[in-house]
């Protein structure tokens, strides 16, 4: 029996310059207790759909045409509900497990009052013992343990363990349908697998249908039955999964699983190793950047533990860190920009501790060392125009020789970065996609000629098709502009990638550390194998492992903290402590 | 419930204590950079009151002697600040012999009550009325009826006052015109008494009310605005929760935290925005006070309301800064939030 039925639905938004088509002609079902991905690119039209079946599309979106028919316990159209009869609807028929884990949870409600609240308002008033017991199943059941969770506020909470409540809240009335919306996106490969592996469990635990929204095949490949793949609005193609991944028919899908970056495959910078000789070389003195015994804690947590490396700087090099949320990896590139201070050690860049005392010598090393992070949105001020995110810190740091000078290298540094300067410049931030902000920031960095750049999770938020450039445009800064690059990343496949040099990192700690090929082509440290393994990969026979295999993994790691070193390259040296 | 560390507790004091130092030094020291002499204006209201006067050099010296002025500046400024803790701020020199703290005791509880009980009227007004001009469930009545009062904010207070004792008064005489009670009833914990007080109170409380709400109706708004695009609140809607509770437990009490702190500083800078309120609704209170100390150049009064004032906000900022965590769970005592 099919839980729900999309007929031929179509979804605008009529706008100032007329009508966005965001879903056009949809039509597919969702039997009972099965499970269907919903794949695309953003903007393909795969939220909205979903919001449409919820109700709950953003103004000024409204369905077009066609019918959302929903069959428990009779046959309606869930289009023609009023306000009440839809409230009804939700949460208790079908839930909706949103994207943003960070921040769905309200931050001043306590966890179990969040799952509470949904209870009564479709099941009315209920006393607080039996509030309580129905809260603790339901906090049991995706693996937290109530009496440590229930009472918490949820900035208390990790990533994962929100997220986990969010799927709480989603089966504690044992709906008939669950639409989770890319809900492992901003969480790092061995937290998804946990979350995909409860969610997964808390579905077919009620038999209820699942649609997973997301945009990563390898995802979508391990965890669903069948995949719809939407691009601009309309579905191109829906098969079972096995089919769609061992024999796409459309030349879209083709591209998203092939987007994929695998471990082990073919480095897909195509320029790759072959040119070293285009790289300017550099001058020998002072290294470029040095960590010695450089150690961080915050209060008493110790984020980063004593490390000490050495960072030629002769020939550019790409130096992948790699590591969950909470390894100290984000804390490394904070040491290197100057933004924090070490406990103990001292950080030198070009033999002058960072980030230099005087103020001349600061902003001197703020022009040399340059970042790149996580959220191209945020890098931006709303409030201007692109070019002036380019243009002040070119002319603050003195390069420009006047306006024509500044046009001309913003120009160039927007070739550089394969943007075409006329379709980008002159616009505000919010005109433009995510992969072209980013990119406009690795030209922002680029104008200014570093030699240091710390790129921060540069790829983390944008499509898995445009990772593959962006990356491109960070490895084309290498081979012709002889930047080195520490690559700060919780995705070991594309630090195989571009990398010359691997570290992982664990609890502040570098477990294994050696040439990408070495590292993740056969690694050796428990936490490099678990990492590994716990990427999803466009293959339906992969098992990927369940969560207690991957909780006994991490456990085998806290018996083995010394450092695998897996050979070196020139221009790097990494000691120990 | 141990939320609240002793060193955090004795981090904030400290900071109370230096703050309300620093603006009893800078009391001090402005009025000392005026040409002006507080003995020779004082002097020159008696000689007006009595024509002229005997041995006006010998009184001169004993106004100076009686109030300190002969001492050198460090003398008068370490005995200023031991009198200024102990809440001694001298004798006023208008209103000779009365000292300044009974001044200011006997207009305290009035300004207080009147502004505490605007403060409170309006930031309850204001904020739900800001939170329902952006609430996409509110009435189309309300959506065009709220940005239309807004209109009222543009006007000065004292305009607004003049405007309600013209129709409220003299036109309906449903309230009193002036005063804080009336002059047939004695002050004490009668019901005629406080009915009185609260008659009088009324208007000048609107006139505030009037021209202040929105400033937090336009605070809320925005607010809202924010908090309605968080994912938290577009996953209670998916929860199905009915809309007005989260408008309530959702929104309002996300939106709410700023204008918390907004409050806690208000209430220094209503004193001083009540002066000219108070002034013509002829209302016994600080501002009343302050006013009539500026015209007579009464410095102490002067000196005494102004670190009363700043006593006021830095005391309001303190217990906001306890109570916040409270308010807030993600903000812990001992710095760095979440």
């Amino acid at each position: 029996m099919n839980i729900l039925d999309i007929g031929d639905l179509s979804v605008d938004f009529p706008t100032s310059k007329g009508v966005v088509h965001a879903v056009t002609g949809v039509s597919l079902s969702v039997p009972k207790g099965r499970r269907i991905g919903f794949v695309g690119e953003s903007g393909s039209g795969k939220t909205t759909t979903a919001l449409a079946a919820m109700r709950m599309l953003t103004p000024p979106g409204f369905v077009s045409r066609g019918g959302i028919h929903f069959n428990s316990p009779e046959r309606i159209n869930l289009l023609e509900l009023d306000g009440e009869s839809m409230r009804r609807v939700r949460l208790r028929r079908i839930s909706y497990i949103p994207q943003g884990a960070m921040n769905s949870l309200n931050p001043v409600m306590r966890v179990e009052r969040q799952i509470w609240d949904g209870i009564v308002a479709h099941e009315g008033p209920a006393d607080r013992e039996e509030l309580r017991r129905r809260s603790d199943a339901a906090l049991e059941g995706v693996g937290l343990d109530p009496a440590a969770v229930a009472h918490l506020h949820p900035h208390e909470l990790s990533g994962g363990m929100k997220q986990r409540v969010c799927i709480a809240i989603g089966v504690c009335l044992r709906p008939d349908l669950i639409i989770a919306d890319e809900p492992t996106s901003a969480l790092d490969v061995i937290t998804q697998r946990h979350v995909m592996r409860t969610l997964r469990e808390a579905q077919g635990g009620i038999g209820a249908g699942l649609i997973l929204i997301g945009h990563d095949m390898g995802l979508m490949a391990q965890s669903v039955d069948d995949i719809a793949v939407l691009k601009k609005g309309e579905l191109v193609e829906f098969g079972p999964t096995r089919r769609i991944i061992k024999s796409p028919r459309h030349p879209y899908t083709r591209e998203l699983i092939s987007s994929v970056p695998l471990v082990g495959g073919g480095r897909f910078p195509a320029s790759a190793p072959a040119k070293p000789a285009a790289a300017p070389r550099r001058e020998s003195g002072p290294p470029l950047l040095e960590f010695q015994s450089v150690s961080k804690s915050y209060g008493g947590a110790t984020a980063l533990r004593p490390m000490s490396f050495r960072l030629d700087g002769e020939a550019p090099r790409i130096i992948s860190v790699v590591g969950q949320s909470g390894s100290g990896k984000t804390t490394m590139g904070s040491l290197m920009l100057g933004f924090a201070r070490p406990t103990t050690g001292r950080v030198l860049f070009e033999g002058g501790s960072v980030p230099g005392r005087s103020s001349g010598e600061r902003l001197e090393f703020r022009k040399r060392a340059q970042a790149i992070f996580q959220d191209p949105y945020a890098c931006f001020n709303p409030f201007y125009r692109v070019d002036h995110t380019l243009r002040f810190p070119f002319e603050r740091f003195g390069l420009s020789g006047g306006p024509e000078d500044t046009a001309r290298a913003m120009d160039e540094a927007c070739r550089a970065v394969g943007l075409a300067p006329e379709a980008v410049l002159g616009r505000y931030p919010h005109q433009l996609s995510g992969g072209q902000r980013q990119r406009l920031i690795v030209a922002r960095a680029l104008m200014l000629s570093p030699r240091l750049l710390i790129a921060d999770e540069p790829v983390s938020m944008v499509d898995a098709s445009l990772r593959a450039t962006i990356l491109d445009s960070i490895h084309d800064l290498k081979e012709s502009h002889g930047i080195s690059i520490f690559y700060i990343t919780h995705d070991l496949a594309t630090a195989s990638h571009v990398s010359d040099y691997v570290m992982v990192l664990h609890k502040g700690h570098v477990v294994e550390a050696g040439p990408p090929d070495a590292v993740i082509g056969d690694p050796r440290h428990a936490y490099t194998r678990l990492l590994i393994d716990s990427i999803p990969w466009p293959d339906p026979d992969r098992e990927w492992g369940s969560e207690v295999d991957a909780r006994a993994a991490l456990e085998e790691i806290e018996i083995q903290p010394e450092t695998v070193h897996r050979g070196s390259i020139p221009g790097f040296e990494l000691r120990q402590g | 419930m141990g939320r609240v560390p002793l060193s955090y507790l004795a981090n904030r004091l400290a900071t109370l204590v230096l703050t309300v130092f620093i603006a009893a030094t800078l009391i001090w020291i402005i009025p000392r950079l005026s040409p002006i002499d507080p003995a020779d204006v004082m002097f020159g209201r008696m000689a007006a009151g009595g024509g002229s006067i005997e041995n006006s050099e010998a009184i001169l010296r004993g106004l100076r002697e009686r109030f300190g002025l002969d001492q050198p500046l460090i003398v008068q400024y370490l005995l200023y600040l031991r009198n200024t803790f102990t809440l001694d701020f001298g004798i006023s020199t208008a209103g000779f012999p009365t000292p300044v703290a009974t001044l200011v005791a006997n207009a305290l509880p009035w300004t207080v009550g009147l502004m505490l009980f605007s403060l409170v009227v309006t930031f309850f007004i204001g904020n739900l009325l800001g939170a329902l001009m952006a609430w996409e469930r509110t009435p189309r009545l309300w959506r065009i009826a709220i940005p239309a009062a807004m209109v009222f904010t543009s006007i000065p207070p004292i305009l607004s006052g003049l405007l309600l004792m013209y129709g409220f008064s003299t036109q309906l005489g449903l309230f009193p015109l002036t005063g804080a009670y009336g002059l047939n009833v004695e002050p004490g914990w009668t019901m005629d008494f406080v009915r009185s007080v609260l008659h009088h109170g009324f208007l000048p409380a609107m006139s505030i009310v009037v021209v202040t709400f929105g400033f937090w109706a336009l605070g809320m708004r925005g607010l809202m605005i924010t908090v309605q695009g968080e994912d938290y609140a577009v996953l209670a809607r998916a929860k199905g929760l009915r809309p007005r509770y989260i408008l309530y437990r959702y929104m309002i009490r996300n939106a709410i935290l700023p204008q918390i702190t907004a409050f806690a500083l208000k209430i220094g800078l209503l004193v001083a925005g009540q002066v000219l309120v108070e002034r013509i609704f002829a209302y016994n209170g600080m501002g009343k006070l302050l006013y009539d100390a500026i015209l007579d150049q009464d410095f102490p009064v002067i000196q005494g309301v102004s670190f009363v004032i700043i006593l006021m906000t830095a005391l309001a900022v303190f217990l906001v800064d306890l109570a916040y965590p409270f308010i807030d769970p993600r903000i812990r005592h001992g710095g760095a939030g979440a």
